[in-house]
């Protein structure tokens, strides 16, 4: 039993759902409460166990038959070979016969850099090297370089403090202990300020077929961005609107991917960008989106909606942000001019309007997320 | 069905809440398995509810902290009663008293302003249910916060020493989504998901909390709003909307409804202005002749 569960375990990590050592062991107290013969009870007693969030229930359902009623995988290999890729808790779970043991990690071994020669570096010229273009070992290189992009906007953080000299509230705590020396006479009155907010970033992703060159530099951008600014959210759209910022892990962009492409309806199919950025307002805006949150929109503009639909779903974003940046693939390529319609009505509400097609473009781009 | 899983449900609807197996055996496991429980879901679906009817079930006390941006643990924990630590100091320096035990005096448990998170773990009489509502309203500061206090069970008052919970609380969070809670606080609870309730569901809802509405009424603002939140709109109405509604048509003496009387009380169901004039005359006749439609 704890061998399976071990397993299925396994299998919601490979899928991107984050389960950990405790959310195991949580899992495993539970079935010790629950009627074992009732398959429904335990589907709903390991969901509530492992902590599945809803966007993933669909994922979970697929695991959970897979897993528990011995229904064969649906695409791919099978599940149970290769030990989870955990990044965050380096412990997992071994059966070795008799018990159930703890065990390390094995290391990842195809994650070390492959293809530089040593004295060699190829930074500079892939650079400017446009996207679509790219080897997928040229394209690995990039990622690390975007990686690094990542400390350079840590020092622009604001930083947390709370105790400050002059204007601030009065922080009664501080005076009183500082009064108690002067046999309770306030001298001097501690103060302190709210801390600095951290802006946020929301980064909409066009994943139409138009933009598939381009689709997987721009989330190794957005995950690198997501190691310093903690507030990121990521929606993906196409014919609909999808948020997957909780389903793809920053080490595995490839396999994140792969599972975008079979969950997110019409992956690389066309796009309607009004309807989905009404749909945008409409359901997430108000929950991921205050005043001091930098809107970043990645698509290449052509709409097969109406362009008023784009018009007015652009102008309630722009109401609200702090700043919306359009970046724009095709920009890169010097004949392009922004006449589509979609993108003509849209422009308006655009703050800075800039090309994504290559490294050095993102790299630009963070002057203007300070 | 588990047998105790059932007992819960019971007990949840003997206190008023309709439970489907799903939100029982959640709140089971939680209070089996002594781990906070994480409600997440829409506005509306009833996440505070389980917390008071957790209450109701336990004969107990609901603590409640509500958060929000800037909550701090003044708010949340204790606060000394400055005023009154003032007012003791300017006495003492009258009478002469010796500062000494001043402070240890003013430092006292006496002049403790418990706040919510104190309170729910210091009661006496027994364990209390501890509610942090819209946690994701908080800043992440405070949720780091909230996590040692809930993984712990003992606040360190610098003045005063750590003061451990008499009995540990059952604790239930609430979180609209407005933001991802952080991995380790999840993973400290147990994590229910609520959706908008089911046709049968929300007419057993009507039925408990409405039960002077008729049958026939409560069977046509049900099927209204299962209707109304299939189109597309900005807040959908949660259950809270529909019971205000159907108190309100009951006020109104109305045993059905008409196009008429659901456009003036609309505003019952439907929050946002963009809402209301997306759905005009057409859309409300619309639902209402489905609503109206037998079985």
């Amino acid at each position: 039993m704890l061998g399976q569960l071990a397993r299925f375990a396994a299998l919601l990590r490979e899928g991107g759902v984050r389960v950990g050592l405790g959310d195991e062991v949580d899992a495993a107290t539970a079935l010790g409460l629950v009627d074992l013969l009732d398959r429904d009870e335990v589907h709903r007693a390991l969901r509530i166990a492992f902590k599945v969030p809803r966007e993933a229930w669909a994922l979970y359902d697929r695991l959970f038959e897979e897993c528990w009623e011995g229904v064969p995988a649906a695409r791919g290999e099978p599940p149970s070979m290769a030990p989870p890729r955990d990044h965050r808790g380096p412990m997992q779970w071994k059966w070795d016969g008799s018990r159930v043991r703890l065990t390390a990690a094995e290391d990842d071994a195809d994650e070390a850099p492959d293809g530089d020669a040593p004295g060699y570096s190829p930074e500079p010229m892939l650079r400017g090297k446009p996207f679509e273009q790219c080897s997928i070992a040229e394209i690995a290189a990039l990622e690390r370089m975007l990686a690094r992009l990542a400390p350079r906007l840590a020092a622009r953080r604001t930083r947390r403090l709370v105790p400050v000299r002059g204007h601030g509230h009065v922080d009664l705590r501080r005076s009183l202990r500082g009064a108690l020396g002067s046999e309770g006479d306030l001298l001097r009155l501690a103060r302190r300020a709210r801390a600095l907010e951290e802006p946020g970033l929301v980064v909409l992703y066009d994943t139409s077929g138009s933009m598939d060159g381009y689709t997987r530099m721009l989330l190794a951008f957005a995950f690198a961005l997501r190691r310093t600014i903690r507030k990121v959210e990521i929606f993906a759209f196409n014919t609909t609107l999808v948020r997957i910022t909780r389903m793809i892990s920053a080490a595995q962009i490839a396999r994140s991917l792969e599972r975008l492409a079979a969950e997110v309806p019409d992956w690389s199919g066309g796009t309607r960008i009004g309807a989905c950025l009404a749909q945008f307002n409409a359901r997430f805006r108000d929950a991921v989106i205050n005043r001091h949150t930098t809107v970043m929109i990645v698509s290449d503009g052509l709409d097969r909606g109406e362009a008023a639909v784009l018009g007015s779903a652009m102008r309630e974003l722009r109401s609200r942000a702090e700043r919306v940046i359009w970046l724009n693939p095709l920009l890169g390529d010097s004949r392009y001019r922004p006449e589509a319609e979609g993108m003509r009505a849209a422009l308006p509400y655009v703050d800075h309007f800039g090309s994504a097609h290559n490294f050095e473009s993102l790299a630009g781009l963070l002057r203007h997320l300070a | 069905m588990n047998e105790e899983i059932r007992a819960v449900q019971a007990e949840m609807e003997r206190c008023g809440y309709v439970a489907e197996p799903e939100i029982a055996t959640a709140v089971f496991l939680a209070r089996e398995m002594r781990k906070p429980l994480l409600v997440e879901g829409e506005a509306g679906v009833g996440k505070t509810e389980i917390a008071k009817v957790l209450a109701c079930m336990l004969d107990t006390e609901l603590v409640r902290l509500q958060c929000y941006e800037g909550l701090d643990t003044h708010t949340a924990l204790y606060e000394w009663n400055y005023q009154r630590q003032l007012l003791r100091l300017k006495i003492s320096e009258r009478e002469g008293r010796d500062p000494d035990g001043l402070e240890e005096l003013i430092f006292s448990r006496a002049y403790l302003l418990e706040r919510p998170l104190l309170r729910a773990i210091t009661r006496k009489e027994g364990p209390a249910v501890l509610l942090v509502d819209e946690v994701d309203r908080a800043d992440e500061g405070f949720e780091a916060f909230l996590l040692e206090v809930l993984s712990d069970f003992q606040i360190t008052i610098p003045e005063l020493g750590t003061i451990r919970a008499a009995h540990v609380p059952f604790v239930v969070l609430t979180s609209n989504r407005s933001r991802e809670l952080s991995d380790a606080l999840r993973r400290r609870c147990m994590y229910l998901y609520i959706e908008h309730p089911g046709l049968e569901k929300e007419l057993r809802i009507l039925r408990a909390k409405v039960p002077g509405a008729s049958e026939q009424l409560a069977r046509a603002v049900a099927r209204f709003v299962q209707g109304l939140r299939a189109r597309e709109l900005r807040k959908l109405p949660g259950v809270a909307e529909t019971i205000d509604w159907t108190s309100a048509l009951l006020r109104l003496h109305r045993e059905s409804l008409d196009g008429e009387t659901v456009g003036a009380t609309l505003g019952c169901l439907l929050k946002d202005a963009y809402d209301l004039r997306a759905t005009g005359p057409e859309a409300i006749a619309e639902l209402v002749a489905h609503a109206a439609e037998p079985g």
